[in-house]
């Protein structure tokens, strides 16, 4: 199945670029580390040539349309599409410089996570292949089958968007049923009491290191210049300590709101693991309560912080 | 949480230092009213005059409590009169979402806390700022940002981090 997309994939492509529709084309290549994917940027039709589809598409490739000029055509997932539909709706990107190509997406493997599952390390993975609602795993001559919940990335199981929003063609494939949801994220935190939350919280910033991976893979932090790297006047300090860590993490969030589409990868990027999807999803929710907008679905609605109505919430106000 | 920051200090002592964001035409020409009325309300308030209300950047307000103020008051034009006609309900969505993201990190409402203040309003200034100083008092000193790790070293060090 994969070969077969992979082939529509590449056929389309090179029609893109031959036809002059396209001038970069924005895809997924096989990356060195078993298991792995990584960007591809093709400049013309031979940079083509390592063009791959897989299982495991972590990447959300909407983070390089800020630095690639011209007409670019994007393989996007669902999730990445609203990245797209959010940053065309920041006047961040024009619909008609995008060729967007849809994939329909059946959720992505997390490698990491099938090899703690099976009990060894992720390079001792041989193959992972999916049938129906499980996921086979090879590994040092022992076959296991696992639940799809054990085996997808956290934001998949809860992917509300399987299929691409906007695109000018759609792949053939699977995908699987969008989870209904209207309902808040499950979390736990929430119900906690403050001191409890701070804690969590103080504990997880501690370990932040401030390498800003969270902010530079993130589509929706397109600031030419960040906060934290302004020194007159210089807001946040940028040594990683507890309270500027604070402070950066939800100004950061602040600053995303309407445009953060919870596709976590911030999260996926953090290599302290600070589970950062849980302030997205958070803000997410909020969001959609207080002023019924979901980030990344609707072009023509407009974002939440550039409107209002007089009858807002201000019941916290004096 | 264990560590109290203000070391040397009795506890007793201790006065909450609450910084004010007042909007240029309402609440703070209301607070201006408030003291020609000699109506008295607790010292505690240190007040900065905005434009307006939606000019308070939440970062102004998180940068107050990073650097040790006890709490935070934002106030501006009651909803409808607001002299840029819409800067209020701007900042009431930006508020609202700031508001509860405060929360589910663990900082307590009370730390932040916005009112609708108008001009003529002297008596509801003065009685914002005791009820915000009273429930700071309450909550204790903000420890909040002080966090053991390097804060402790740097403790006592001139530099914009505290």
């Amino acid at each position: 199945m994969a070969d077969r997309i992979r082939d529509e994939l590449m056929a389309m492509a090179v029609r893109l670029f031959d036809e002059g529709k396209i001038d970069h084309f924005l895809g997924y290549q096989k990356g060195t580390v078993k298991f792995k994917t990584a960007p591809l940027i093709a400049r013309s039709r031979e940079d083509l040539e390592g063009l791959w589809v897989e299982d495991y598409f972590a990447h959300n490739l909407a983070l390089y349309l800020k630095e690639i000029k011209g007409k670019v055509g994007i393989l996007v997932k669902g999730c990445d599409s609203r990245s797209l539909v959010s940053l065309i709706r920041e006047g961040q990107l024009k619909r008609e410089d995008l060729y967007v190509v849809g994939l329909p997406c059946p959720g992505q493997i997390d490698p990491g996570k099938v090899a703690g599952v099976a009990t060894c390390e992720p390079e001792e993975l041989e193959e992972i292949t999916r049938s129906g609602p499980e996921v086979w795993v090879r590994f040092k001559a022992q076959e296991k089958r696992l639940p799809k919940a054990l085996a997808l990335l956290d934001k998949c199981l809860d992917c509300q968007y399987p299929q691409p929003l906007i695109f000018d063609s759609l792949l053939p494939g699977e995908y699987v049923a969008p989870v209904e949801k209207t309902r808040p994220a499950e979390d736990e935190l929430r119900k906690k009491t403050g001191p409890e939350k701070w804690s969590f919280w103080s504990e997880q910033f501690q370990r932040c290191i401030r390498c800003y991976a969270c902010r530079n893979v993130c589509p929706a932090c397109f600031c030419p210049r960040c906060i934290v790297e302004e020194n007159m006047p210089q807001w946040v300090s940028p040594l990683p300590t507890g309270g500027d860590n604070f402070v950066f993490h939800l100004m950061r969030m602040m600053h995303v709101a309407g445009t953060c589409t919870s596709c976590g990868e911030c999260e996926r990027v953090c290599p302290m693991g600070i589970p950062l999807r849980k302030l997205n999803n958070k803000m997410a929710d909020d969001l959609r309560e207080l002023y019924d907008f979901v980030a990344g679905v609707d072009l023509d609605k407009p974002l939440p912080f550039r409107t209002y109505r007089q009858e807002d919430a201000d019941d916290f106000i004096k | 949480m264990e560590a109290k920051p203000e070391v040397g200090k009795k506890e007793k002592d201790w006065e909450p230092r609450i910084l004010a964001f007042l909007c240029r035409w309402c609440s703070y020409a209301g607070a201006d009213l408030t003291g020609s009325s000699r109506i008295s309300y607790p010292p505690n308030v240190r007040i900065l005059r905005v434009p307006c209300s939606g000019r308070v950047n939440p970062l102004f307000i998180l940068k107050a409590l990073r650097s040790g103020m006890d709490g935070v008051l934002v106030s501006g034009c009651h909803p409808g009169d607001c002299h840029y006609t819409a800067g209020n309900y701007n900042a009431r969505r930006k508020f609202s979402v700031l508001s509860r993201l405060l929360e589910y990190v663990g900082i307590d409402p009370r730390r932040v806390q916005f009112s609708w203040v108008s001009a003529s309003e002297g008596d509801k200034f003065a009685k914002v700022v005791s009820q915000v100083v009273a429930e700071v008092k309450a909550l204790g000193p903000n420890e909040l940002f002080r966090l053991p790790d390097l804060d402790k070293k740097l403790e006592g060090q001139e530099g914009p981090h505290l």
